[in-house]
């Protein structure tokens, strides 16, 4: 054991684009960093702001939303509600004083293998930067 | 100007009516700078209703805070409408509300008052002390008097009394109503945003130590969430127990995600009347976390709530050419 800093990420990922193209990624046999845990939901409309939060508060160094490109929605219009409500929360989360490292979003399609790996390592690679997350942690509360 | 006799000539035609059940407007409280919601269902009553710089209350709350009683067996709904007296701020937070279809138009008698700002009770509780006799205040060109138990009568500058939010308020006049009570007021506030830019503009170490310790005092009475006109949902997160979003134990990591819930929920909707960080007990300035997302939104969208009732909601639209700049 290292005792490097290995950050956990939460990444939600839709089903019909980001979670194939990670998929694709594995059966390609990319190699990319193992950070991730991976939350498969329907569509990133699905992804409720507050899953991010609550995903900081519960031991998440950095959190990645993944979904459709917009117009490739499989629900025609997910990823547009989607992406209006996480840059909000990205604000937010600034103005807070969580380091806008921590949070991100791409658009990744099923075909995108290779784009995923380089997103992954982006993602880890800022988690890294910004170290261990304690800020509102739950079990990192000084009574 | 404000005039009192016309406001309660109104009131009164209006309580008159058959299709109006009752009049919401504001009285004179039973001590200090206190001024009380009345709920006018008599004609007889309008005597008591008051208008003045220390009417702070939006009343628009009430609107949504009525209990739906099932109909007993053999008897019809009261269909009849409510009458509200609104300031600017609060007939934007009606105008929100009919966006959202939390209130119907029919529903609701809208009386506009034409507001030049009302007073921060604590501003001038600091000034005068706490007072146990009533106050009566009035607006006198761009100052605000104040007649005192004693009998003196005092001018302050409207700079020195004034909420925050009625500094830089731009809609002083109603933005909806039935009947306009007197003659609209010149726009005087303009907001640049200049407290949320400074704070901005810090490190994300001094923006955690700043709200840490603002978040810390929290007491969780949710007295920001009842009072908002536009947090009535019936059934709320913060209430929920089956996903319990967030923890009832007051410390700094559930306080950061209620307030960040709180806000986010207001995204979008805000419509900056200041109440909520009026009521706050333990003086967080929550109106600094609702004006960074209405300045986010109003910058990258070019959307402010609460102007138009044809209008969707923010959150429940969307256009193809939203910005992504950060989208990886």
């Amino acid at each position: 054991m290292s005792d490097k800093f290995e950050p956990n990420i939460v990444a939600f990922l839709c089903n019909w684009c980001s979670y194939a193209g990670a998929d694709l990624a594995g059966t390609s046999r990319i190699q990319y960093p193992p950070n991730l845990h991976i939350v498969r939901v329907m569509c990133t409309g699905r992804v409720n702001p507050l899953f991010v939060v609550n995903a900081f508060q519960q031991g998440a160094d950095g959190v990645l939303v993944s979904g459709c490109h917009p117009g490739d929605c499989h629900y025609m219009e997910g990823n547009y509600y989607a992406r209006r409500r996480f840059t909000l929360i990205r604000e937010l989360l600034e103005y807070v004083g969580v380091d806008p490292k921590r949070f991100h979003m791409s658009w990744v399609s099923a075909s995108e293998g290779a784009k995923w790996k380089d997103v992954v390592e982006e993602v880890v690679e800022n988690a890294k930067a910004a170290g261990p997350f304690d800020q509102f942690r739950r079990n990192k509360i000084n009574w | 100007m404000v005039d009192l006799d016309k406001l309660r000539t109104v009131a009164k035609e209006t309580v008159s009516r058959d299709d109006v059940k009752y009049l919401i407007g504001w009285s004179q409280g039973t001590f200090g700078f206190r001024v009380s919601p009345h709920f006018v269902k008599e004609p007889e009553e309008v005597d008591s209703l008051t208008f003045s710089p220390l009417c702070c209350n939006n009343l628009a709350t009430y609107l949504t805070l009525t209990e739906k009683n099932p109909v007993p067996r053999g008897e019809e709904a009261d269909t009849r409408k409510v009458a509200l007296m609104v300031k600017g701020c609060d007939s934007r937070a009606v105008v929100q509300q009919l966006v959202e279809h939390g209130v119907g138009r029919d529903q609701v008698y809208i009386i506009g008052c034409p507001c030049e700002g009302v007073v921060d009770v604590k501003k001038v509780e600091k000034k005068f002390g706490e007072l146990l006799e009533p106050v009566q205040a009035s607006w006198e060109n761009g100052k605000v008097s104040f007649q005192l138990p004693g009998g003196q009568v005092e001018s302050l500058p409207r700079e020195e009394v004034l909420a925050q939010n009625c500094l830089t308020c731009r809609y002083p006049n109603p933005v909806v109503s039935d009947i306009l009570l007197w003659d609209e007021v010149e726009v005087k506030g303009n907001d640049d945003y200049e407290d949320v830019k400074e704070l901005e503009s810090k490190s994300s170490q001094d923006k955690w130590a700043y709200w840490q310790d603002k978040f810390t005092s929290c007491i969780r009475c949710y007295s920001c969430r009842n009072v908002c006109p536009l947090c009535y949902c019936e059934d709320c997160i913060l209430d929920r127990l089956n996903p319990t979003w967030v923890f009832r134990s007051t410390n700094v990591a559930e306080n950061t995600a209620f307030q960040m819930a709180r806000a986010f929920h207001l995204a979008g909707r805000c419509i900056e009347c200041g109440e909520c960080e009026r009521v706050c007990p333990v003086d967080i300035p929550l109106m600094k976390i609702n004006r960074k997302l209405y300045k986010e939104v109003h910058e990258k969208y070019e959307f402010e709530p609460g102007l138009d009732p044809e209008t969707k909601p923010f959150q429940a639209s969307y256009r193809p050419d939203d910005k992504e700049d950060f989208i990886l």
